[in-house]
């Protein structure tokens, strides 16, 4: 390599007043935000009514993050003279985010559509416990998971994005 | 070199006289004996903020110099090579991308696609060319680190960050495809999980000048210095058969002047045979041309990123796979170019759904293999320029 004409020390001068010109790429966080992209695995949404309770995503979980619990329940037939139904009611569905490694296996195994992504990211907590997200709140969450985003020139025609 | 336990000459001088000179040469040899201490023990990490991550170096300092370097490792051993056999393919997808977590793309493609060779299937041309893009995205993210981070060790602060500004480009673009800036997760056993997002092509096109500029900068801004040549040039030379017999890869074994990349020279995988680019060496092999071969190679990459973002064609992304994998017997070994090596995974299969044995291995751990030899006779300071040009990461070692 050349060595070159101008003194190294003025090259990087040069290059920092160039840079100090520029505005800057850093955000203020708490006063301002990036907004993620629709696809970022945030926190995961739970649509309750879809849930089955099949306990595929809690048997997927690579690190046995999701607890669920449920139980049958008779439900009168649906028409005249049927037979009783037996449903499966979620009692209880539990994400462990200081365990979860986001991966997205689990919404990806739901074969009910019940689980999804959402972009959202602030949800730390002062107290790791705190951290176990209920059924409840991870329902709240279903407001924010973004809308299904088109797919690049070349996709495969007909096929939506997945969740 | 050493003087330990030997007196200083002079300080059993028999013509003692009143001279006061001589009273002075005296004195200063008894200093000379009180100073000559023995070799110091020195811990460099596993907590330290010159080394990257937990790496231990125990260094027996000689004054300034090194003695002997010996790294002791396992301290972020996670043991992922047993947890595999108690996981499912999909599962341990999740759990190689953790390895060398810079990189984490290029993990999963060698472990992807052994389980795909055991299977005899074949993910389709567009999985192909989207995998080969977020390869070599991954890549400039490892290298562009390594860019500004190099400098960093050196004691230049402003080239880390402006490595990490234009990292940022790459990472946004690794993020709206898969949804994982570090932690992609995104390879299917037969294809992907999904297309690209709609506009990404544009995206990654812009982002590709903005990685071409960088380059630039560094090039100006480090590769020009003078302090900087004066640190890195003739600093922990590999030689070429040497860092071939310890088993270096990748770039470090480039830098020894040694013309062997897995993507030009191994078994042909993803697009690579199809895209034109250039193996990059240099002859000296020390920590200078280190850095120059990366950042030639940052250069290359981002072309080839271009390539593939040109040739990309459409249809689907993923073959059909059974919903439950499994994985029919065999064994079966597959190697990939890694931003920091040769990366491999030799598979054993028993027909389940998960693997039997995965002998993972991993290109930092052979790359540090050599740092006993490396260390010995340089100046601590240069341990640091040392590290910083092998570039390893700790999770990449310990796995």
């Amino acid at each position: 390599m050349a060595k070159p004409k101008i003194p190294g020390l003025l090259v990087g001068l040069g290059i920092t007043f160039k840079t100090m010109l520029k505005p800057a790429v850093t955000v203020q966080y708490p006063h301002e935000k990036e907004i993620p992209a629709p696809r970022a695995r945030g926190v995961i949404a739970l649509k309750e009514e879809n849930c089955t309770v099949c306990m595929l995503c809690a048997r997927q979980c690579p690190d046995w993050c999701i607890y669920i619990e449920g139980h049958k329940e008779k439900r009168p037939p649906r028409r005249e003279g049927g037979r009783e139904r037996s449903v499966s009611v979620l009692d209880r569905f539990d994400i462990d985010y200081s365990l979860c490694m986001y991966c997205g296996i689990c919404v990806e195994v739901c074969p009910f559509d019940a689980l999804f992504w959402s972009p959202e990211y602030e949800y730390s907590e002062n107290r790791i416990g705190e951290l176990l997200h209920d059924k409840q709140k991870l329902g709240e969450w279903m407001a924010t998971v973004p809308p299904r985003e088109p797919l690049e020139i070349g996709a495969e025609p007909g096929k939506a994005a997945k969740k | 070199m050493s003087t330990t336990g030997t007196p200083a000459a002079g300080s059993t001088s028999p013509d003692f006289t009143i001279d006061p000179g001589s009273m002075r040469h005296l004195a200063q040899a008894q200093v000379n004996v009180e100073l000559d201490t023995g070799d110091m023990i020195l811990n460099l990490g596993p907590q330290h903020p010159a080394t990257h991550g937990t790496l231990r170096l125990v260094v027996r300092l000689d004054g300034e110099r090194v003695i002997s370097a010996d790294p002791i490792i396992g301290y972020m051993h996670r043991g992922y090579e047993k947890i595999t056999e108690f996981r499912t393919y999909p599962q341990v997808t999740t759990l190689i991308n953790r390895i060398d977590w810079l990189s984490s793309f290029a993990n999963e493609v060698p472990f992807v696609s052994a389980a795909e060779k055991l299977m005899d299937i074949e993910a389709p041309p567009r999985a192909q060319y989207i995998r080969t893009i977020l390869t070599e995205l991954s890549r400039i993210a490892t290298f562009l680190l390594f860019l500004g981070e190099m400098g960093l060790q050196v004691g230049a602060l402003t080239p880390a960050f402006y490595g990490f500004r234009d990292r940022e480009h790459i990472l946004n673009l690794i993020e709206s495809a898969t949804g994982g800036r570090f932690h992609p997760n995104f390879n299917r056993i037969g294809g992907l999980k999904d297309d690209l997002p709609w506009g990404w092509l544009a995206e990654a096109r812009s982002a590709m000048q903005v990685v071409f500029d960088a380059c630039d900068t560094f090039e100006n801004l480090v590769l020009g210095n003078e302090i900087f040549a004066a640190r890195c040039k003739g600093i922990g030379i590999i030689p070429a058969k040497l860092g071939v017999a310890y088993g270096v890869s990748g770039s470090n074994l480039r830098a020894s002047g040694v013309d062997w990349d897995l993507r030009r020279d191994g078994d042909p995988y993803l697009v690579y045979p199809e895209l034109d680019f250039k193996v990059w060496t240099h002859p000296d092999g020390d920590s200078f041309s280190r850095y120059f071969v990366r950042l030639q190679e940052t250069r290359e990459s981002a072309r080839m990123v271009l390539q593939c973002l040109d040739a990309i064609p459409a249809g689907p992304v993923m073959t059909k796979v059974p919903l439950i994998i499994k994985v029919p017997a065999g064994e079966v070994w597959v190697e990939n170019e890694n931003p920091l090596g040769q990366m491999g995974y030799y598979v054993v299969s028993k027909g389940g759904t998960g693997p039997f044995r995965v002998k993972i291995r991993s290109a930092s751990f052979s790359n540090i293999s050599i740092l006993p030899w490396l260390l010995q006779g340089v100046y601590v300071p240069d341990v640091v320029t040392i590290l910083a040009g092998l570039y390893f990461i700790l999770g990449d070692i310990d796995r």
